[in-house]
């Protein structure tokens, strides 16, 4: 800048390119001279020597005259400036500006995440362990018999993941399979699926069994006489009692199948009625939560009836079964009631049926039916989904109600919930027809009858085996694998976001959660291995909480969308005046060093 | 058939209070509407719903009459009492005398929450505080999610528990305003669902957004506390009530023609006895209360029928009452009964129960007014002072009263920016002569609760104990400097100003025991707003310079100093060093030619 300036005053006053062309030199220079001097009080000493002002007056003779060469003082000089400039920016600088822009972000074991989304960190596998009770037989009898199941089981077992295991009951010594039996209490041992007795009955042809409804209990009746004998290879019991086991657990087999394959197929052997089914109910069933949510709704178009006898029908019809429900999630039932319940402006209105005599939904219509911009059934607060079950009696001028199709008065809402039309009996006054104003606990059993069985649906458990224990089971074992899967695949998710987003800050908090996940999948893998549903059930769900929890972590999605944009526009009015004068310091000091170095290098050649 | 009926019987009047007395029943629903005619041609319309849920279903969340959403709030968050208010307007106290339900069922300007929490320290409250806002938010679409702790105050002598509470219970009672919300119809809808009939029959048909945030004053309040009877069965109340001030005239517009036009010269009311008064000029008369109106025109709707659910039996059958002179005619709707009350002025209507009902006031001449009360206190709040870096507060009370003092507690939260200098506080007092005179604050003050601001944490909450003499008015003064916000905390339209909520007065009156209350007006506070591009241009203008100094610097520090011919000869030599010593002789040319011609 300096120079520029002093460049500037000189060549105002006479360039030395000018010189020879004006007419009296003399003069001029006199001139020249005097302003020149003039200049030079006012700036001030900021020009050269004073033997450069005495040399003016020849300037002719000196006008091209070289600079003398820089001192090396000088150049070693200027070199330390710029040396120390880019130090400061290099060391200094560029730190602090890593450090006070970098995000940060926490390591995660990638690799393990990934492998548990592709399923190779774990294999599921459902040993079931079913005792085989057989009091009335001989030790030796019972343990050939059981080894000639077991054989046929295997035989007709073709899903490898799930298999049955029998054990012969309170005998730890001839325990079938490398499960170690310990105490009972310790909790380290396998969970009984089944317990299987086998008693026998005079006069039978062949063996018969009886499913216990509310218990993990199956009883085979079987004529003495069938009793195999320890040579033969195979008997009509063991047949029997194998076939007995693969009905039982066949729907479930197929469930697992079909949730570890991934929704596509599912086993060969499952006939399509069954895959249908079972997709169909897996579509449906809510997502598993810890808490769920029960409200039920009693919503009419008028103003009756206005009261139900709630509290009864929800101790007699839901609470048993909530009670049976509790060892997979929590529930809370709560219920409200409605009047004055319009069906939606756009919603088709019920058509009178002449056939049927009765007013028709038709079922492409049973979606709109649930007026939800109007109708109160927001979520309960507090964690968990909510199950909404809605009862409801339609005016007397539309009843009875139906769906056209099938004549049916209720149906699920996928992921929702239920209805149920409830058609009362009308009591007639002398001018019109009304509801009764209280719906007594038997009017309402039906309806919660349906409930029950739809809120089963709608947890996802299956259709067979009869007995309510044994289904729970299942649906421990079906919750424990689709939490397993969904935990893993969240891990898979995760683990492709962070690599695909470089830019979005991964909190400790997160890696701590993984960290959680990754342990509790994997206790839950070892604890399936060994048949330990519940305890299996517990990890998985922890995994999936601490899954969710990390997935959807509030501060990594806040910087996703800072746009570079910004950045420069930020650091570019700083940068830009700062940052020329810098780099070209820089350049030509280094045009410098390396024209010292060939001169150097010629010097020395 | 329509019923007309003609009689004077002036009473003593009396004003009906329809909650005086509690009736504990383990699951009823009362809803009753009075309208009272006042002075200035308006209309006050009181609309009461009251419900009770038994204690035990109330806990197992069987819910009837109390609306499942509200009730869960309530348990999730452990409110055992809460008060939610929703106003607009100005009750024009002088015009129209003492508040509805002694001012207990409104709020300030906006929305206005108080509730009692059950928690076992200060933070976990203050916690379940934000949980029930932010789900009331959600549920009355109202911004009650911005009461934050900047809005939040613990009020100590204001406020009591209307409801009974058991001894157990560590209530803590938080309280919260919002005194910018514009209260409007997305808060009306949802306060309709919340009642069991849902504004689809009963009293509650007549409501409509239209013609509620149309009045000059309404106010929505939902209250819920428990009631306990004294053998010890408690019932959990929710009250909602609905109270509006509508102008008669303007109401009776037709929908299709809203907009006001002028009175034709011919229709305008004038008083004839002014020497003035011709053909093009008038002296206007004041609004007179024999207007024709009838519930169709001024509400827009039809009342449909009862709510089936009311309770019919016992004393509060009549769902519809009317204050109005016994002289004055009425028509009502076949199949309603009349019943008059023997104070004079009141009569009740009970309607038939699915058929519409429509009461219709004829145009008569009266000769006796509904008696209205003076109010006991008037009190007006103002900001005072000019310039933008303080302020003062001046708040006025007048007792109208000639024979007895009265006592009050005057409750006010201010926000963080607005710092008050409590030591400013002076108190004027001007008796009906008119002479004012200066006195010690502490004449007048006998209590102080303040409660000191904290910057962006807490506002300032201040509780005086006041006693104003008879007939006489009360000036207080305080100054105030107002803060600089950060320049992320001004809202999107800051020069309009920061609201200031509504004080809270509280009358304790000995002789009703049921306290009154009285709110002042919002206020807006004008702060110093800056220019919002400033960061921009702070960031260009540090930038220039520091790279003007910085470049300056680095230029002297690393460029060797040579004269201009040493230069020229080292600039010769390069592309560069010739273009530029080109450029400046052509330069120099050009002047050199003008330094000649001088």
């Amino acid at each position: 800048m300096y120079s520029r300036v002093s460049m500037r005053a000189w060549s105002l006053t006479s360039p030395p390119g000018n010189f020879p062309h004006i007419s009296n030199p003399r003069q001029d220079t006199l001139l020249w001279s005097t302003k020149h001097v003039l200049i030079m009080t006012t700036k001030t000493g900021d020009q050269g020597p004073p033997q450069d002002l005495a040399s003016h007056a020849d300037i002719k003779s000196s006008a091209k005259s070289a600079p003398p060469p820089e001192t090396p003082a000088a150049v070693q000089t200027r070199f330390r400036v710029i040396a120390a400039f880019w130090a400061v920016i290099i060391f200094l600088g560029f730190p602090i500006w890593w450090k006070t822009t970098s995000i940060y972000r926490a390591s995660l074991p990638i690799e393990e995440m990934v492998d548990w989304a592709d399923g190779k960190a774990c294999r599921p596998v459902f040993p079931l362990d079913i005792h085989l009770a057989a009091p009335s037989m001989q030790l030796a009898e019972a343990q050939h018999l059981l080894r000639t199941t077991q054989h046929t089981l295997d035989d007709l077992n073709e899903f490898a993941a799930h298999h049955l295991r029998l054990k012969l009951a309170n005998d730890s010594t001839t325990s079938y399979g490398e499960s170690d039996l310990g105490t009972d209490v310790s909790g380290e041992v396998a969970d009984t699926a089944l317990t299987v007795r086998l008693l026998p009955q005079e006069d039978l042809v062949g063996p018969r069994s009886e499913l216990h409804a509310a218990a993990t209990q199956l009883d085979v009746f079987y004529p003495p006489n069938q009793v195999p004998a320890p040579s033969s290879s195979n008997s009509p019991i063991s047949k029997f009692i194998a076939e007995e086991l693969q009905g039982l657990y066949g729907e479930e087999k197929a469930t697992i199948a079909h949730i570890l394959s991934g929704h596509t197929a599912g086993l060969a052997s499952t006939s399509p009625q069954l895959a249908e089914d079972i997709s169909r109910r897996l579509r449906r069933s809510m997502k598993y939560a810890e808490t769920y949510h029960l409200s039920f709704s009693l919503f009419t178009p008028g103003s009756m009836p206005s009261s139900w006898d709630i509290e009864a029908a929800v101790k007699e019809y839901v609470s048993p079964l909530l009670k049976a429900l509790s060892p997979i999630s929590d529930f809370t039932v709560d219920t409200q009631v409605q009047l004055y319940a319009n069906f939606a402006p756009t919603a088709p209105k019920p058509e009178f049926d002449e056939a049927e005599a009765a007013w028709t939904l038709r079922k492409e219509d049973l979606s709109a039916f649930v007026n939800a911009a109007e109708w109160p059934l927001n979520p309960s607060i507090g964690s968990g989904p909510t199950i909404n079950f809605i009862l409801y009696v339609p005016e007397p001028s539309q009843s009875p109600l139906i769906v056209k199709e099938n004549r049916a008065s209720s149906w699920i809402v996928p992921q929702w919930g239920g209805v149920f039309l409830l058609n009362p009996t009308l009591s007639t006054d002398k001018t019109s027809e009304s509801n009764p104003a209280h719906l007594s606990r038997d009017a309402l059993g039906p309806a919660f009858m349906t409930f029950s069985h739809q809120l089963l649906t709608l947890l996802g458990t299956p259709s067979t085996p009869a007995s309510l224990p044994l289904r729970l089971q299942t649906s421990i074992r079906i919750r424990a694998a689709t939490l397993l899967l969904s935990a893993s695949s969240t891990m898979g998710s995760l683990a492709r976001l962070t690599e695909s987003l470089p830019s979005i800050p991964i909190p400790a908090t997160v890696a701590t959660s993984v960290s959680t996940t990754i342990s509790h999948l994997g206790s839950t893998c070892s604890n399936l291995r060994e048949g330990r549903f519940g305890a299996a059930l517990a990890s998985a769900r922890v995994a999936e909480t601490e899954a969710e929890r990390s997935f959807f972590e509030k501060s990594m999605v806040g910087q996703v969308y800072f746009p570079d944009e910004h950045k420069v526009a930020v650091y570019l009015p700083l940068l830009g005046p700062i940052g020329v004068p810098l780099v070209v310091g820089l350049l030509k000091e280094v045009k410098r060093i390396i024209a010292g170095r060939k001169a150097k290098r010629a010097a020395a050649s | 058939m329509t019923v007309l009926s003609l009689l004077s019987l002036p009473l003593v009047a009396l004003l009906l209070s329809f909650c005086s007395s509690t009736v504990v029943a383990s699951s009823d629903y009362h809803e009753n509407l009075l309208l009272h005619p006042l002075p200035q041609s308006a209309l006050l319309a009181s609309f009461n719903f009251r419900s009770n849920t038994s204690q035990e279903s109330f806990d197992q969340q069987h819910f009837r009459y109390l609306p499942r959403a509200l009730g869960q709030i309530l348990q999730h968050a452990q409110t055992k009492e809460l008060h939610l208010r929703f106003t607009t307007g100005r009750w024009d106290a002088e015009s129209w005398g003492p508040r509805p339900w002694n001012g207990s069922k409104e709020g300030g300007t906006g929305v206005e929450l108080w509730a009692w929490i059950d928690a076992p320290n200060d933070d976990e409250a203050f916690a379940k505080w934000i949980t029930l806002t932010q789900s009331l938010s959600g549920l009355f679409c109202a911004s009650l999610n911005f009461v934050d702790s900047t809005r939040t105050t613990r009020p100590v002598v204001s406020f009591e528990p209307f409801g009974d509470h058991s001894e157990v219970d560590q209530l803590h009672l938080l309280h919260g305003t919002l005194p910018g919300e514009v209260v409007c119809t997305e808060n009306l809808t949802p306060f309709l669902k919340l009642l069991p009939c849902k504004g689809k029959a009963g009293i509650s048909s007549l409501l409509d957004g239209h013609k509620l945030f149309d009045a000059a004053w309404q106010s929505m309040s939902v209250d819920i506390q428990p009631v306990c009877s004294p053998e010890g069965d408690c019932v959990v109340q929710i009250e909602q009530t609905v109270d509006m001030v509508l102008d008669i005239d303007r109401s009776k517009r037709s929908r299709s023609n809203p907009i006001p036009r002028p009175v034709p010269n011919d229709e305008l009311v004038c008083d004839t006895s002014k020497p003035y008064h011709s053909g093009d000029t008038c002296y206007p008369l004041g609004k007179t209360n024999d207007k024709a109106w009838s519930l169709g025109q001024v509400f827009g709707r039809n009342l449909d029928g009862i709510c089936p659910l009311a309770d019919t039996e016992g004393s509060h059958e009549e769902s519809v009452c009317l204050q109005v002179p016994h002289e004055r005619g009425v028509y009502i709707s076949q199949g309603a009964q009349e019943i008059k009350k023997d104070d004079g002025f009141t009569r009740c209507f009970k309607l038939a129960p699915s058929t519409p009902f429509d009461l219709s006031i004829p145009q008569q001449t009266v000769n006796v007014e509904v008696p209205l009360d003076e109010p006991v206190l008037h009190a007006e709040r103002t900001i005072v002072g000019n310039g933008q870096e303080r302020g003062g507060m001046r708040i006025i009370f007048s007792n109208p009263s000639n024979a007895s003092a009265v006592d009050f507690i005057y409750f006010e939260t201010l926000p963080w920016f607005l710092r008050p200098y409590i030591h400013t506080l002076r108190a004027t007092i001007t008796g009906r002569d008119g002479v004012s005179r200066e006195l010690p604050a502490s004449k007048i003050v006998k209590e102080t609760y303040y409660r000191p601001a904290i910057d962006r944490e807490r506002g300032t909450q201040l509780e005086l104990s006041l006693s104003v003499p008879a007939a006489s008015t009360v000036t207080l003064t305080y100054d105030f400097e107002k803060a600089i916000l950060r320049y992320t905390e001004y809202p999107p339209d800051a020069n309009r100003g920061f609201n200031v909520a509504p004080a809270v007065i509280r009358i304790v009156d000995n002789v009703h025991h049921a306290p009154i209350y009285i709110r002042s007006t919002s206020l807006l506070l004008q702060l110093p707003v800056p220019d919002f591009s400033m960061p921009y241009n702070v960031i260009i203008l540090t930038s220039t310079v520091i790279a003007l100094a910085f470049g300056t610097i680095f230029n002297i520090l690393i460029r060797r100093v040579v004269s201009l011919d040493q230069a020229s000869a080292l600039g010769a030599t390069t592309l560069k060093g010739r273009i530029v010593s080109k450029v400046v002789a052509i330069q120099d040319r050009f002047r050199g030619k003008a330094t000649k011609v001088e």
